[in-house]
């Protein structure tokens, strides 16, 4: 798959996310402030910064998992809020945790289904359908290509890279309308990567789901993203389209640790009208 | 399915290895079926009991009272079993044992309440203690290990203060006395009999809670977030399982076991007694757990295996002194047992994991 043809994004897909001024404190530490993103239909964006820029808290915050302390999200044009990890699902919002969220000693298809259990009732008691959830998870990753020994194997006898396609293939079983993956393609090598990718741009293109990722490898982002973000101290310094960057100007940004401006403005002020 | 896996590539074509040996084969097995090895441990002692016996420990009248010990020791082992498999334990399940039946015979006995009502409230204290445990565990967030010691105190210390520490002898009221365990086996009983049957009610009690259990561990929802919740808590939680609620509920289920447990003890003895239940047997439920193939870690852990493992301890606690040794020799073999446990338990882990089994 050539990674390099994306299509350009409609200029007026409508916006499914708005995250506005988000701060959360944990303690004594800041770890957001004010933080807004946007995210339109079919878009995927980057979320760039250094440790503990605040990335992984933001796409918690999305998920679920913590609540701002100040901030609205709005989704499908409706302030919502999150109070558990359930509500962020219900609106059709999944996340891969870095730390993959995986039960190791649950089978592939027990965490496959894990929080959305298909049940039948026998006897009157609602009972797991197990044989219709390790059915339904063979013939899924069968469609997705992942192989594993067995998806009846429990996940802590999987491989680093078995565990991120099981992890990525049970976000998306759902039809999520938006994807957060934090750091999907830590743990996988060069073919399972393009194999993640390439999952990722079929899920853009055919379903139009939109796509927030939290990435390292700067390669990468310009492969499969519209628009990146760049987190530092828990503030966007950076919120610039793939299209007007390049990966130098990129990395250049990121090993400053300032925003694009404050850059610009240096540089102005060193050599006058080169700008 | 595995294992014929195993028994082709052993009947190998050529250039197929063989890849294990007699040992491996068995430590296999061991991982695969926790019951099952545990299961051969308990008809090893009872074939070296029956044998030491001369032919006495399986009969009626004997095993009536191991099966007794083993029921006592089994629900409250099982009820063990679910909270280590959420990553807690509560040693307040003795105090628990002693305060329903005592609350039950002490509302007989004063105001005339049937029995079969005072059991009902004795449970539901019991499932009250196990909801408060949980909450002080999981809110609070202190270690079970200590929040539950507290409460063992704490209801312990209130049992024995209503009344004097003295025993209350409990009614006998049909059917709840039969139903719930009669006095034990006597020689003149017929196994088919009315009193022959009632004898053995306590175990067949425990096999039926036991089961209850296992279908709730093994097939439903519950079972599933439960192990979610001890195997990887902040990834159950991330994907949205509740486990502050899957820990609260099984500590209530524990409370309840174990009031549950005193309830039929106390039945069969027409006497409750504020110290029936003293930390020991908490301790021997755990080694039961433990014995019967319920990791420490939490994640894994199987109420079966519980309920044998509590037939092997209330074997080796009886069967010893049957064959002629001194009572507190069976100590002995019981700590061995748990150490030896142990040492088997996570060595299996290790292998299978290394090995991908």
């Amino acid at each position: 798959m050539n990674m390099q043809t994306i299509p350009p994004l409609a200029a007026d897909a409508p916006v499914v996310l708005e995250m506005t001024n988000i701060s959360k404190s944990f303690g004594a530490v800041t770890a957001l402030v004010d933080v807004s993103i946007k995210l339109r239909r079919g878009e995927v964006l980057a979320l760039v910064g250094d440790n503990g820029a605040g990335k992984s808290t933001l796409i918690k915050i999305l998920s679920g998992f913590h609540q701002p302390d100040t901030g609205t999200i709005v989704s499908q044009g409706k302030e919502v809020r999150f109070a558990s990890p359930r509500d962020a699902r219900a609106q059709g919002i999944e996340t891969v945790y870095q730390d993959l969220a995986l039960i190791g000693d649950l089978s592939v298809f027990h965490n496959m289904f894990l929080g959305r259990e298909y049940r039948k009732r026998i006897l009157g008691l609602n009972l797991l359908d197990n044989r219709k959830m390790r059915k339904q998870a063979q013939i899924y990753l069968d469609t997705l290509g992942i192989s594993i020994p067995s998806v009846n194997s429990t996940v802590d006898l999987l491989s680093g890279g078995q565990r991120q396609c099981i992890a990525v293939a049970r976000s998306i079983y759902s039809s999520p309308r938006i994807l957060v993956l934090d750091e999907p393609l830590a743990a996988l090598g060069v073919r399972e990567s393009a194999h993640v990718l390439g999952l990722i741009q079929n899920l853009r293109q055919q379903r139009q789901v939109s796509v927030i990722l939290i990435v390292h490898n700067y390669n990468q982002i310009f492969e499969v993203c519209d628009r990146i973000n760049f987190l530092h101290s828990g503030e966007v310094a950076l919120d610039a389209s793939t299209a007007d960057t390049s990966e130098e100007e990129l990395i250049r940004i990121v090993k400053s640790g300032l925003g694009r401006k404050a850059i610009d403005a240096a540089a102005a002020e060193v050599r006058p009208g080169i700008v | 399915m595995p294992p014929i896996e195993i028994a082709k590539a052993g009947m190998g074509a050529v250039g197929v290895k063989v890849p294990h040996t007699m040992a491996e084969r068995l430590l296999i097995l061991l991982s695969r079926y926790r019951e099952a090895s545990i299961a051969v441990v308990a008809i090893v002692l009872v074939v070296y009991f029956q044998v030491g016996s001369d032919g006495g420990f399986l009969s009626p009248q004997f095993m009536s009272v191991v099966l007794r010990d083993t029921g006592r020791l089994g629900l409250i082992a099982a009820a063990e079993v679910m909270l280590m498999i959420t990553g807690e334990i509560d040693l307040s399940l003795s105090a628990i044992f002693s305060i329903a039946p005592y609350v039950m015979a002490l509302m007989s006995v004063t105001w005339g309440v049937p029995l079969a009502v005072g059991a009902v409230v004795g449970v539901l204290i019991g499932v009250l203690v196990g909801a408060i445990n949980g909450i002080i565990t999981v809110r609070f967030r202190v270690p079970s290990l200590i929040s539950t010691v507290g409460m063992l105190f704490f209801l312990q210390g209130i049992v024995v203060s209503i009344y004097n520490s003295q025993p209350i002898v409990a009614p006998v009221e049909q059917p709840f006395n039969a139903i719930f365990g009669q006095s034990l086996y006597q020689p003149s009983d017929a196994l088919l009999s009315w009193h022959g049957v009632t004898a053995f009610t306590p175990f067949l009690w425990a096999v039926l809670i036991v089961l209850a259990l296992a279908l709730a561990l093994n097939r439903t929802t519950f079972g599933l977030h439960t192990i979610a919740t001890g195997s990887n808590i902040i990834g159950a939680r991330e994907i949205g399982v509740r486990t502050d609620r899957m820990k609260i509920y099984n500590f209530m289920i524990a409370g309840g076991c174990a009031a549950f447990a005193g309830i039929i003890n106390t039945a069969q003895f027409t006497s409750a007694d504020p110290q029936a239940g003293s930390p020991f047997l908490t301790l021997q439920a755990i080694a039961a757990a433990v014995i019967g193939g319920t990791s420490l870690l939490g994640g894994s852990g199987t109420v079966i295996g519980a309920l044998i493992g509590a037939f092997v301890v209330a074997s080796l606690n009886n069967g010893l002194v049957m064959i002629g040794a001194q009572a507190t020799v069976s100590d002995i073999y019981l700590g061995a047992a748990i150490i030896a446990a142990m040492i088997l338990s996570i060595q299996v882990d290790r292998l299978r994991t290394r090995r991908r089994l």
